[in-house]
């Protein structure tokens, strides 16, 4: 399974005024396209920092020990504030515990669903433009580059030239249609509801606005892929003028008569097949031929016959030639980085960094490796950009603590002394002195020379993978982006496209009368209505990772299954992979394809859902599982004791050893590694160990799974 | 039934709660009739909305109720005065008029006098208990025990029936006040009730810390410095210093974790086993509500749909949304998750209340639905061909 969201290694810690308090501590997971991973575990586990790190929303005295976060081969611990903008809330979105605080209260549902669409439409507008050309004019050098004949080079430039002119034709043509299908459906959409108030003879307060609004959006939709002008032209605009006059003479019954003609036809005109109109721009700007009349099915095979007679042909075998030219000239400078790399290593080795040395080095070898890149490769090596941000970051951290760890670490021996000095006269002082929270030099540069040995691994292995690359997939792959980008150029986002896509959103969540709801503020809506719009609002950007942070946990259950229906039916039609926390099991048994189980900053135990329900192994699951009642359990509850440890002062070994009854000496003495029981299944405790005394889980939980398997032998007969 | 024969604690009959908004009536509460038998937990359910809160914080009198009665231990501690008034204003008929004041003024007369009814029966406890004491004794001791038996007749005096009801809230954050020492919340109802001895409030103080699982150095500390947990249990502690009969616990567990959840339920089971606690559980976590209460209310837009045992009503659920509220819950088992169906429920499709009205029924012994005539005969036809 394709892989979306790789978490290794996170560390996180906040500063406060008693000391450092570590909430994440290393923690590695994997998050596939279309999957739901559950993070369980109680408050102040760490699970909610987690996602925050990934949202890049961590609070301000927030540190990042070390540890990666690779989405879409970025690094989202390392990339500036600028390139979070395009993903946080676009690629990946965030539902949040209470839908109450997490919208705004004055400010009405439809702007707030509109918002992001609004603002997010035209950054997105500009940057598929520059993708288009700037992608466009590096291939159009390298073709001319790699052209061995004159006759190869003329045509090359022409053919690339000829794909400027054909963006434009390609734009207004799309651009055209777009806006007529949006036309008609928004028509359609009035024509709903303002027939539905006339049947009832009930003409509500903008009902004129309504109908003008339909005379106007019937007139715009005509359009040779939309209504067809030369067939519909006369009658629409004839019904369309009707319809205000009839309107205003409050002859509802004509009203609704031209009504529904218009509905009709409009309804035929929204359901026809949209043309592919990246490959007719390219047929009219390179035959220079109209276009020849027929229907859009037929219309898009005949242009994909042209396409690939005339198009694949020269411009497929010129731009993979150029495609392969690149990679080599790639593959030259990735040598001659390599060796830099090694050079440069003992610079960073040294025991004390010298600032100038190594600020110079870090600058030479960023360009190095930014000349690495390939400008025709599609997608984005995550270890090449984020190594000189990554760098960069690591090497502030360094300096700075070698200046700040001189004034904590004097601050931290004063007070020591004044705790000593009371000490010794016999006091019992009632505070105690914490740890002085010096920043690890010695770590940041295990992590710096981490980071080039990485490159330089991953450098060798593009190496030797050199021979196997398909050139030919990889040139199909950068003509559909160039069509992504164009495609992308065209889609405009007007006020009135925004209001009419929220309001389609509206519906998917499940709200009803979306265009009454539309005007309300927010504590107009119920618990459970307040949640659907916040969903609504995480999913207006259309992202492929949604966070759901104890998203049901202040609803109530009948309320909690439909969000929960919801989310998992969005999950499958829209391919989302889920990040969902919480710490109800039973939701969990619901929606999770894999769970974490969180304890201390730490996952104690991970597996599919089965693994974690009937198999669990890890003392804490147990304890978990056990505290919970279900519809059966009639004895006594078995309450985990005790609270969760001070992160301040982390414990030595297994942080849940103080309150686990089956804890042995080594728990409270070194930290467990984790076991592996099955491929999808791990946790981490000593208990697992071969040596380790064999121990049962307790009899809540082992009556439980006995209970659930008789219920599914029952269900199976 | 293991509870049959026991002495009626609470009971609620055709509790209306009308909250108006300008010319907007909210019903949050409709004609709900139940009653509650000493030592039992009664658990009532429902979404959000449905009126189980306002039930309870009717009960304890929080709100001056719109119609019906309360009656607690046998006497009425509320009545719905606001409907006999709203008729007064609108009615011209003068024996109607007549009728509707002297309903007023008995309501009235009942609610003083329960509060000193029960000052009285505090009385000749203390009349009972201290006198003979007194008789027995003489000189110094004598004097002692006199002054003290003058001292519980005049807290005596103050108290009121209503003290014996007692609720724990649903945040334990909000419900605590922050500027207050944990000794200051608990202390406040006996400080209320005319308790001035110190070392006595001190003592009360520290025997409910232990009781709820916190300890005595806890008590100089604000609420801030504790756990969710631990605070939920400082709100138990304050609602038993008073030694209620009654408990009203209004969703206690639903702000917690799950591990501290089960700390809180253990805790109220302890108590209530210990001290012989009756509790009206309100909650929305079913499986909660299962495993704590003996008998279940189920609540439905201000209406009681469905009060049954619990056992029998999640084992034979009769209304339709009983049903479809039981299909919600979450279990802790995913293959059981992944073929779980929630059933819907639609009022205006499932039910036929045009021509004939429902009221609540007995179907069977203890088993009570909201059906009208026709229902009722398909459910007991149900029930017999089982």
């Amino acid at each position: 399974m394709e892989n979306k969201l790789h978490v290794q290694d996170l560390r996180i810690s906040f500063r406060t005024s008693n000391g450092k308090v570590q909430a994440v501590r290393g923690i590695d997971f994997d998050l596939a396209r279309g999957e739901t991973l559950a993070i369980v575990g109680e408050s102040g586990s760490g699970k909610s920092v987690t996602s925050k790190a990934i949202l890049g929303i961590l609070a301000g005295n927030s540190i990042v020990e070390s540890g990666e976060i690779i989405y879409n081969g970025q690094d989202l611990l390392k990339i500036s504030e600028e390139d979070f903008h395009k993903i946080r809330g676009d690629r990946i979105a965030m539902i949040f515990q209470d839908p109450m605080s997490s919208l705004n209260p004055i400010v009405r549902i439809g702007r707030q669903l509109t918002e992001a669409m609004l603002l997010k439409g035209r950054i997105r507008q500009r940057e598929s433009r520059r993708a288009f050309r700037t992608y466009l004019k590096s291939l159009r050098d390298m073709m001319v580059a790699s052209a061995t004949e004159d006759t190869q080079r003329s045509r090359a430039a022409a053919s690339c030239g000829k794909f400027q002119q054909f963006e434009k034709k390609h734009t207004q043509l799309e651009a055209a249609y777009n806006a007529a299908h949006e036309a008609a459906t928004e028509a359609l959409d009035d024509i709903e509801v303002i027939s539905f108030e006339l049947e009832k003879n009930t003409v509500a307060k903008g009902a004129a606005d309504r109908i003008k609004d339909i005379a106007r959006c019937s007139r715009e939709s005509l359009n040779d892929y939309v209504v067809a002008p030369d067939k519909y032209k006369a009658e629409v605009t004839q019904n369309a003028s009707d319809l205000e006059e009839n309107f205003k003479k409050k002859d509802y019954k004509a009203v609704l008569g031209k009504l529904y003609r218009l509905r009709e036809i409009l309804a035929e005109g929204a359901k026809r097949p949209k043309p592919n109109f990246f490959r007719m721009g390219y047929y009219l700007t390179f035959s220079n031929q109209p276009l020849p009349d027929m229907p859009p099915e037929k219309l898009n095979a005949f242009l994909l016959d042209y396409l690939e007679k005339d198009f694949m042909e020269d411009f497929l075998s010129d731009a993979k030639r150029a495609v392969a030219y690149s990679a080599d000239q790639c593959y030259d400078r990735i040598r001659g980085t390599l060796q830099e790399l090694e050079a440069a290593k003992p610079v960073f080795a040294a025991e004390r960094l010298d600032r100038k040395q190594c600020m110079g080095t870090w600058k030479k070898l960023g360009a190095a490796v930014r000349e690495t890149i390939d400008p025709l490769a599609v997608g984005r090596d995550s270890l090449v950009y984020t190594f000189s941000p990554g760098m960069k970051s690591e090497l502030d951290k360094y300096f700075h603590g070698v200046k700040a760890n001189v004034g904590i670490l004097r601050k931290y021996e004063r007070e020591k002394r004044k705790f000593d000095a009371i000490v010794a006269k016999g006091g019992k002082p009632d505070w105690e002195v914490a740890d002085a929270a010096v920043t690890d030099l010695d770590l940041i540069k295990t992590n710096l020379s981490h980071i080039i040995d990485r490159l330089t691994e991953h450098y060798r292995e593009l190496l030797d993978a050199a021979d196997s690359r398909d050139y030919h997939a990889e040139t199909i792959g950068a003509i559909d982006y160039l069509m992504q980008n164009a495609s992308g150029i065209v889609d405009r986002v007007t006020p009135r496209i925004a209001r009419h896509r929220a309001i389609r959103l509206m519906e998917e969540v499940g709200i009803s009368e979306p265009h009454k709801r539309f005007r309300q503020y927010p504590f107009e809506f119920s618990g459970g209505m307040r949640q659907r719009i916040v969903i609504a609002i995480a999913l207006a950007a259309n992202p492929d990772i949604l966070i759901c942070d104890e998203p049901t946990t202040a609803l109530d259950v009948t309320i909690q299954s439909q969000i929960l229906e919801l989310i998992n039916k969005l999950k499958t039609e829209r391919r989302l992979s889920v990040i969902f926390i919480t710490h109800d099991l039973g939701v969990v048994a619901n929606m999770a394809d894999r769970v974490a189980v969180m304890y201390a900053g730490k996952i104690v135990e991970y597996g599919t859902s089965e693994d974690i329900f009937y198999h669990a192994a890890h003392p804490y699951t147990w304890a978990l599982l056990s505290s919970m009642p279900d519809l059966d359990t009639n004895e006594k509850l078995a309450a985990i004791p005790g609270t969760p440890p001070n992160m301040i002062y982390p414990p030595k070994g297994d942080a849940f050893a103080p309150r686990n009854q089956y804890a042995m000496q080594i728990d409270f003495e070194r930290q467990p590694p984790m076991f592996r029981i099955s491929d999808t299944h791990h946790a981490a405790t000593w208990l697992l160990h071969p040596d380790a005394p064999k121990v049962d889980p307790p009899k809540a939980v082992m009556e439980r799974i006995a209970r659930m398997n008789q219920r599914r032998e029952t269900a199976n007969d | 039934m293991t509870n049959q024969n026991q002495e009626l604690l609470l009971r609620v009959e055709h509790l209306c709660q009308y909250f108006k908004a300008g010319n907007f009536v909210t019903k949050a509460v409709d004609d709900v009739s139940f009653d509650i038998r000493k030592g039992e937990v009664f658990g009532l359910v429902g979404e959000s909305g449905c009126g189980k809160t306002t039930t309870g914080r009717s009960i304890i009198g929080l709100y001056n109720i719109t119609s019906g009665n309360i009656y607690f231990k046998g006497m009425r501690i509320a009545a719905g005065v606001q409907s006999y008034r709203d008729e007064l204003k609108k009615t011209k008929d003068p024996a109607r008029i007549s009728q509707l004041k002297a309903l007023i003024k008995a309501a009235q007369k009942e609610k003083k006098n329960c509060d000193r009814e029960y000052a009285a029966k505090r009385r000749s406890e203390l009349e009972a208990e201290y006198g003979p004491k007194i008789r027995a004794a003489s000189g110094e001791e004598k004097a002692k025990l006199e002054a003290k038996y003058k001292d519980e007749l005049r807290k005596a005096g103050k108290s009121r029936l209503i003290t014996q009801i007692q609720m724990i809230f649903q945040d334990p954050i909000a419900s605590l006040d922050p500027r207050m020492t944990v000794r200051e919340i608990i202390s406040e109802g006996l400080v209320i009730q005319g308790e001035r001895d110190k070392k006595v409030i001190d003592e009360k103080v520290y025997e409910m810390l232990e009781l709820v699982g916190l300890v005595k150095e806890h008590a100089s500390r604000y609420p801030h410095e504790f756990s969710g947990g631990q605070r939920q249990r400082i709100g138990v502690a304050r609602s038993i210093i008073m030694n209620p009969e009654l408990i009203i616990a209004d969703e206690p567990v639903s702000a917690l974790d799950v591990s501290v959840q089960a700390q809180v339920i253990n805790l109220l089971n302890e108590l209530r086993e210990r001290l012989g606690l009756t509790i009206l559980f309100i909650a929305h976590d079913l499986s909660v509500v299962k495993y704590f209460s003996d008998r279940i209310g189920v609540m439905y837009y201000g209406k009681m749909v469905e009060l049954a045992d619990s056992d029998e009503l999640f084992a034979h659920p009769l209304h339709p949304y009983t049903k479809s509220l039981l299909s919600a819950i979450p279990l802790p088992d995913p293959v059981y998750e992944k073929q779980r169906r929630r059933i819907t429920y639609n009022p205006l499709a499932e039910h036929d209340y045009t021509v004939d009205q429902p009221s609540f029924r007995e179907v069977r012994p203890g088993h009570f639905v909201q059906c009208n005539e026709a229902e009722y005969q398909k459910i007991l036809a149900e029930l017999s061909a089982k």
